[in-house]
């Protein structure tokens, strides 16, 4: 092997020349000659037959050369320096193609790498598709949870699961030591990380023991917290430390790619500690989350059968009225993680492929164009003696060059474009901060460009080279013309549906910013705080906090209004309640189902003053009633409409948690009627609404709220000045400052990443379209330009030619305009449900879309129109 | 005089390399000996003899050397390498497999 290796190497290098093998038929021959002399011909004859008898000497020498090692490097070499040149001499054809590549190649790379992340990454739990997410939905929260009162029954009769566990609430936790830092602490039920299949990378999981009230202790931390906090000494497994004031044993470390299922931050694990028997006897219990791990062989559909009879147990505990809006969901852990980003992914990769496709048509029609120009090169190569492999290899080079050109710049482009990405979403979208351009996919990339290369390369070469070509008259390939026709009017259909989706979330994102909040968030600045659990125990502490802080900041300069409340609108975070809970005094409650929710808050009297919302109906809360011992209620004008169709709601009382102790109900006096105000997100629906007064009492507070100061200076000139009033109280008190106008956009982040998103791609489909048209149109017009002489010369007008170059572009944009239209109406629904306020179908935004495509297509086509007007018949039909 | 057959792809580099066994031989011998031993079945022409030679001097598994013919005119005759010998050995065995499996076939239907 090695020898053979050798020898090769040697050939490669000194090569045998051509005189050798030369001299070696020579002698053959004249062996010949000599064999038929002495079987007595003549020496004529014999030099005839042996001749005839050799055959030709020059493809011989031919084919030796071509065995030489090295010999298909070198045409190789000569190939790639005819292609490289070739481009040079044509940069716009090249660098068009090269450009489209790039563009195909590496949106659908960098939208690859975000959709994978998404949708396709591997959980970080062990035999992660054997995990559901399993709970009760009702209308309250969409999301399935469970109830501590039936949890357990679940947990002891469950058939289907290997084991259901659970994870309660999360909350912020003080980590109280010599360096005290806030946390997140999620409580978690003893079997919860057997059950997703992760281990401790050092120490171990709770004991049983540990998971009881007044248990040991305990506590997992995260990865993070190990390496900032321990310098991932091993020797952290059994340290105390101090959270919330408690000695607590850190007993092991999460893996350094854990997270939780609802992904949700958490730094430190804690065992939930219920009370199980009390849990039980509970009604409804602690609200939690549950998670369980499949038997081997069911599916979710079977599971959620099997789970039917212990769902209706707990429909049973719930109360008759809400029985019909309870429901059982069992669903892969996958997807409750991307429920709502999974439409948008999908969405994102029908996207990018259109481009892709758009792309592919479009290097196509490139390369036939360019190979219908070569004929006449071709034929001559063919009449000077070069096969078809070699025709075939060369094209192949050819393409290849182009392919890895765009494949190179595609992964560029494809680096930015993520980057671009990431900078530009919003916290919402999950793992976008984490997507990477996969190694995987670029290489699936490039396979994609090598493919293209090749199915270019063998259309191209396959041609049989047509003799008739070497005549030099210019014909048209009809077979070619009639295919790039019909790529260019896939192209444009495929852009005006591109193009219908951009508008679509454009005037979607416009609603969103142009719609009435119901409020005026100029000019308000909004700082939120969350109070320690150990510097704050009691509400009473909490209360003084808050109020030392208005007394310090009211009559600070340029503030104009004061407020403080547990939300904020129009965020969809605030208190909610089922309306079958609100009882007139002297009426009946709701007779039959929840009645949907009701949104409340907690609010001090200028609360109203300070977001200009105004009081319709009676006078709102006073400064008087902050030291009452009655409780006051101002309504939302839908939420008082509704307890109230046909009197005077002001003065009326209410009981705001029908059925709760009469001790926590007591009743409320309606004192004013509050404007509708944007509750639900910015479009999510409205739901009616009260506010409570926090009066000078402790148990109207509690320890996290929101100041809402009206100012009349710029926005961030308050900023230190708030800041520093409130480290004046606590200096460790975290603040969370931003205007509300920040917080509200904040809100439309989503859309507007969709709409950028889905803007860049319908402009880069268009740019692509309006290339290949031009380039179909161009193409037309330099076929044609004897033809286009000929008119001329027999008294055609300019205005005749550009009508006859504006006809073929007509006959190009319109069917595919209207394919597209048909295309765009069929798929436009799947994006119904990203969109606000305008129908998934409106005649207007569609008619937007296709009124610039055509008006973009025009201009494409005007440009080689008029360079067909200025043809010179003179010299257009000496040509010929 | 039975036609010529035409030679099967790839049996020529077999033929070749089992001819030049006997002793080193220049292309026209090559062809002589072939067509001889054959009685006149196999007739190698010299456009697909002599790009074979080369490519089994380029695989190394002969080698060249230009010599005094015997009518005394200088000649490259062409000579079997070690490497030549091994890969002649492996050629004919497989050969020989070939042969008899298509034997067997023949005679079984």
């Amino acid at each position: 092997m090695l020898k053979e290796f050798f020898t090769r190497l040697r050939f490669l290098f000194a090569s045998k020349s051509h005189g050798e093998v030369d001299e070696e038929l020579r002698f053959h021959l004249d062996q010949q000659i000599e064999a038929n002399f002495r079987a007595g011909m003549s020496s004529e004859e014999a030099r005839r037959q042996a001749a005839i008898a050799f055959g030709g000497v020059e493809r011989t020498r031919e084919q030796c050369w071509e065995e030489r090692p090295g010999y298909l490097m070198e045409t190789f070499v000569q190939d790639l320096r005819y292609a490289l040149r070739g481009f040079r001499r044509n940069p716009t054809f090249s660098a068009t193609v090269v450009l489209t590549l790039m563009l195909g190649i590496g949106s659908t790379t960098a939208v690859f790498s975000v959709v994978d992340r998404i949708l396709f990454r591997s959980l970080p739990y062990g035999d992660a598709d054997r995990l559901v997410s399993v709970g009760l939905i009702a209308p309250i929260e969409p999301q399935e949870f469970m109830l501590g009162g039936s949890y357990y029954e679940w947990q002891d009769n469950q058939k289907p699961f290997v084991s259901l566990t659970s994870e309660s609430w999360t909350s912020p936790c003080d980590l109280t030591e010599s360096n005290p830092a806030r946390l997140d602490c999620a409580r978690v039920e003893g079997n919860f990380l057997p059950t997703l299949g992760v281990s401790p990378v050092v120490g171990r999981n709770f004991t049983a023991n540990e998971d009881r009230p007044n248990g040991p202790r305990v506590a997992l931390i995260t990865y993070g917290l190990w390496q900032s906090r321990f310098s991932m000494d091993p020797a952290a497994v059994g340290k105390l430390i101090r959270i919330d004031g408690n000695a607590t044993e850190i007993v092991g470390v999460l893996p350094k790619d854990f997270e939780m299922p609802r992904l949700q931050a958490a730094d430190v694990l804690l065992p939930q500690t219920l009370d199980v028997a009390a849990e039980r006897r509970a009604d409804p219990g602690h609200p939690m989350w549950a998670y369980a791990r499949l038997k081997p062989g069911v599916s979710v559909e079977q599971a959620k059968a099997e789970l039917e009879p212990l769902f209706d147990y707990s429909l049973r505990l719930a109360p008759a009225p809400f029985r019909k809006e309870v429901h059982l969901r069992v669903r892969s852990l996958r997807d409750r993680q991307v429920h709502e980003v999974s439409l948008a992914a999908w969405i994102l990769l029908g996207l990018v492929l259109t481009v892709l496709l758009i792309a592919c048509a479009n290097v196509t029609s490139l390369l036939l164009a360019r190979g219908a120009s070569r004929e006449k090169e071709l034929a001559v190569r063919s009449a000077l003696g070069a096969g078809r492999m070699r025709l075939l290899r060369q094209s192949l080079t050819e393409s290849l060059t182009l392919s890895v050109a765009g494949g190179a710049a595609g992964c560029f482009f494809a680096m930015l474009l993520l980057r671009l990405f990431i900078a530009m979403a919003p916290d919402g979208m999950p793992f976008l901060g984490k997507a990477r351009v996969d190694l995987r996919i670029l290489i699936f990339a490039l396979a994609t460009s090598l493919l293209c290369a090749v199915f270019f390369a063998v259309m191209a070469g396959m041609r049989r080279a047509d003799p008739e070509a070497l005549t030099g008259r210019t014909r048209l390939n009809l077979r070619h013309a009639v295919l790039r026709r019909w790529l260019v009017i896939a192209q444009i259909a495929a852009s005006v549906v591109l193009l219908a989706g951009g508008a679509l979330l454009v005037r979607s994102f416009w609603n969103l910013e142009k719609q009435s909040l119901g409020m005026n968030a100029e000019n308000i600045v909004t700082a939120a705080i969350s109070l320690g659990q150990t510097s704050y125990p009691t509400p009473e502490s909490q209360m003084a906090f808050f109020q030392r802080l208005e007394r310090n900041l009211r009559y600070g300069p340029g503030i104009a209004a004061f407020a403080i409340s547990d939300s904020l609108p129009p965020g969809g975070s605030h208190r909610d309640q089922v309306y079958a809970s609100l009882q007139v005094e002297g009426k009946p409650v709701l007779a039959s189902g929840t009645g949907g929710t009701v949104a409340s808050r907690w609010v001090t009297p200028e609360y109203f003053r300070a977001l200009q919302i105004p009081i319709v109906q009676g006078q709102g809360f006073t400064e008087a009633e902050l030291t009452s011992n009655d409780h006051f209620v101002v309504l939302s004008k839908s939420l008082a409409g509704r307890l109230f169709p046909s009197q005077n709601p002001i003065g009326q009382r209410l009981h705001l948690h029908h059925g709760a102790p009469a001790a926590s109900d007591p009743a409320c006096v309606v004192v004013g009627i509050a404007a509708d105000v944007k509750n639900g997100g910015l479009a999510g629906s409205e739901e009616p609404e009260y506010y409570q007064l926090r009066r000078n009492r402790a148990e109207d507070w509690d320890r996290s709220s929101v100041l809402i100061l009206k100012t009349t200076l710029p926005p961030g000139a308050t900023d230190a000045w708030i800041r520093s009033q409130v480290a004046s109280l606590d200096p460790t008190a975290p603040v969370d400052i931003r205007t509300l106008s920040e917080r509200v956009g904040k809100l439309a982040d989503r859309s507007r990443f969709e709409m950028l998103l889905v803007g860049f791609f319908a402009c880069t489909g268009l740019v692509l379209t309006v290339v290949g048209l031009y380039g179909v149109i161009a193409f037309f017009v330099v076929q044609r330009t004897p033809e286009i002489g000929l008119r001329m010369a027999v008294g055609a007008s300019r205005a005749d030619i550009l009508r006859l170059v504006l006809a073929n572009a007509f006959r190009l944009i319109v069917p595919g305009a209207l394919l597209g239209l048909v295309l765009a109406a069929a798929l436009s629904s799947v994006l119904q449900s990203l969109l606000f306020n305008v129908s998934a179908h409106d005649p207007a935004t569609f008619a937007a879309a296709t009124g610039l495509l055509i008006l973009v297509a025009l201009f494409a086509t005007l440009i080689p129109g008029r360079s067909a007007t200025r043809v010179n018949p003179t010299v257009a039909l000496r040509c010929d | 005089m039975p036609q010529p057959t035409d030679l099967l792809q790839g049996t020529l580099d077999l033929l070749i390399l089992r001819t030049l066994a006997l002793e080193p031989m220049h292309g026209w011998g090559i062809a002589q000996r072939i067509q001889q031993v054959s009685r006149n079945v196999l007739q190698v022409g010299q456009g697909s003899l002599y790009p074979a030679l080369h490519r089994l001097e380029y695989k190394g598994w002969i080698e060249a050397d230009w010599k005094a013919s015997e009518n005394n005119r200088k000649a490259k005759y062409y000579a079997l390498t070690a490497t030549g010998k091994r890969q002649l050995e492996a050629e004919i065995e497989s050969w020989d497999r070939l042969a008899g499996a298509v034997a067997l076939v023949l005679d079984q239907i």
